[in-house]
């Protein structure tokens, strides 16, 4: 009878389940779904004072701002910069976290593992104004990085004015922030490897690398897998909170991203149109390639993310 | 030969200087977690004209603690810390509040359309209208440059729905049921059977949250303009970042200005003093709390 009831009338106070899902859903509406809509922003010539969101006595122009993003000197550069800057993050922000699990799962001192753990995490609390703040600091011309070179007689390097310095200076700040908290995860899915694996292993005389390479490994494809396929599907989200803080005018060159050009250009500059068209040009190529990775992953290793 | 300690994974057999090879480079890795802390930390008690030129390297030069006698007496500072534990508070209440109401309804089990609530979840998961829309909306709706501009979005997480509807489902039905046979409605089924056995998912939740309001930054320069309202991190920008030391001094006739630059030395050290303030209570907090960052990071990698 229960099945029937689907068409009828809300039982009792069943009203109640709908009426909690309302905080939520509303906050969803205004600010996840809006917005979506908010898009059609990019078709238009929109001007302060304009009606916002509107079909209506809005100024047309179709794929003009897409068309002058894509002839500009931007559209390459930005594509590049954000690409690079993944790939660079792809090939050590996504090993360090695994190579270090599997590292500091060889220390047999528990509680000198436990430290070294708990200080990996730290990066994750220091925020990221903090973080730039001291990496601003340390590649100063005064800094602690060129004081150890003058040390060893080297010269001075204005590090954080020369465009190609900007790709080390992000990737190693992204990988010291961020290795420690994403390495739990790989500890955790070894520590629940079963021990018996490896007392069998062991008997038969594997060695440690014969046993981290036949064992804790093969364990951990799965999840490294998954990674990995988040990882490249947001291949162009790039820490845009982080370069916000480090770049300048001077590094642009190779540090200016989709996010960061996407800020200045319409919060900073005002040109909302034109850069709410970059950003959803970005973002369904974004999807796009999401879907293509979960594919591909799909067919080759067998996992998706759905 | 090695039975006692075969209930851990961890290897047993091995070279000694396979094992010194791994807890030299285990140290160095802690060494370069924890050294630029400790470094901003010395620097941040050394004596102005060593800080300035990061002359100091193992321990405090000239130790000087005027740098924490000027932060301390700096109003701005004191109110973007006020600003910052209020946005975490409302924020926190506002994101346990919505992720509960939400995943009790996704866990009631004859909920209806169940299909479409899910696609309203997805959806947003991977697309979003982006910062531009967004911000252009703020504005229209009246709450830039309030302190809604922050608390309103940063009040949900479809997220932490997800975390919290799985943590709900592993909760057992019985409990559900005999709550509602004593004559509980489904309001009071949430509030007194299941919000006190889901403890662990909200300590989850508002730890995540806590951490991620006290660390962010980029919503409160795109709204907030007023510094009367805005967060910590956005007074750390103006500080470590844009380089303006910002003590509360009217700069007005000539030789205020003149005291002003005399005083730029002993300035470009405070940047390292306000670090250590704001980062503090992060920073002492987290060891504590880390078996909940841990089980967090578990329930997600468990939902995708």
């Amino acid at each position: 009878m229960s099945h029937k009831r689907s068409h009828r009338q809300l039982q009792g106070d069943e009203w109640q389940v709908y009426a909690l899902m309302l905080p939520a859903a509303i906050l969803i509406l205004i600010f996840s779904y809006l917005p979506m809509w908010g898009v059609i922003l990019a078709f238009q010539n929109y001007r302060a004072g304009n009606p916002l969101f509107s079909l209506i006595g809005v100024d047309w122009v179709g794929l003009r701002w897409l068309k002058q993003f894509v002839e500009s000197i931007y559209f390459g550069r930005i594509l590049r910069n954000t690409i690079r800057l993944s790939l660079l993050n792809l090939v050590f922000g996504f090993t360090a976290p695994i190579a270090f699990a599997l590292m500091l799962n060889e220390v047999r001192n528990l509680r000198y593992k436990k430290f070294v753990q708990t200080a990996s995490y730290l990066p994750y609390f220091v925020s990221t104004v903090v973080v730039a703040g001291i990496v601003l600091s340390f590649v100063d011309m005064n800094g602690l990085l060129n004081n150890l070179l003058a040390f060893f007689g080297a010269q001075r390097v204005e590090w954080i004015v020369h465009p190609r310095y900007f790709p080390a200076i992000y990737t190693v700040t992204n990988v010291w922030k961020g290795f420690g908290f994403g390495s739990i995860l790989y500890f955790s899915t070894i520590s629940s490897i079963d021990p018996t694996m490896y007392e069998a292993a062991r008997i038969d005389g594997a060695n440690r690398a014969q046993q981290l390479w036949h064992i804790t490994l093969p364990n951990l494809m799965f999840i490294i897998a998954v990674q990995l396929i988040m990882q490249v599907g947001s291949i162009l989200n790039t820490n845009r909170d982080l370069i916000l803080l480090l770049y300048r005018p001077s590094t642009y060159e190779t540090a200016d991203v989709i996010g960061t050009y996407v800020y200045r250009m319409g919060i900073e500059g005002g040109k909302y149109s034109y850069s709410a068209a970059v950003s959803l040009f970005m973002s369904l190529f974004g999807v796009t390639l999401t879907i293509v990775c979960n594919r591909i992953s799909n067919k080759l290793t067998g996992y998706g993310l759905w | 030969m090695n039975f006692a300690g075969t209930h851990r994974n961890s290897i047993r057999e091995g070279s000694r200087i396979a094992d010194g090879a791994i807890y030299a480079a285990a140290l160095l890795i802690a060494f370069v977690t924890l050294y630029p802390m400790y470094y901003v930390l010395i620097l941040s008690l050394s004596a102005p004209e060593y800080a300035s030129t990061m002359q100091v390297y193992w321990l405090p030069k000239g130790f000087y603690l005027g740098g924490y006698q000027k932060i301390f007496g700096d109003i701005r500072l004191w109110t973007s810390y006020r600003n910052t534990i209020f946005y975490a508070l409302c924020e926190t209440v506002g994101m346990l509040f919505t992720c509960s109401t939400f995943a009790y309804a996704l866990s009631y089990k004859k909920l209806r359309c169940r299909k479409l609530v899910n696609a309203f979840l997805l959806i947003p998961m991977y697309f979003s209208g982006g910062v531009i829309p967004l911000f252009l909306q703020m504005m229209r709706m009246g709450l830039y440059n309030t302190v809604w501009a922050l608390i309103l979005p940063g009040a949900y997480s479809i997220w932490n729905i997800i975390l919290m509807k799985a943590y709900f489902g592993t909760i057992s039905e019985a409990l559900r049921e005999s709550a509602r046979i004593d004559g509980a409605n489904h309001f009071q089924t949430l509030l007194y059977v299941i919000l006190p056995v889901a403890k662990p998912i909200i300590a989850v939740i508002a730890l995540y949250t806590i951490v991620g309001v006290w660390n962010s930054w980029f919503n409160a320069a795109l709204y907030l303009a007023d510094q009367n309202i805005q967060p910590l991190q956005l007074y750390l920008r103006r500080v470590l970042v844009t380089s303006e030391i910002d003590l509360v001094v009217d700069l007005t006739t000539a030789e205020e200005i003149r005291a002003a630059q005399a005083n730029l030395l002993s300035d470009s050290q405070l940047k390292y003093t306000v670090i250590i303030v704001a980062s503090l209570p992060m920073l002492l907090a987290y060891p504590f709390f880390q078996k909940y960052f841990v089980k967090g990071v578990m329930l997600g990698s468990l939902k995708e």
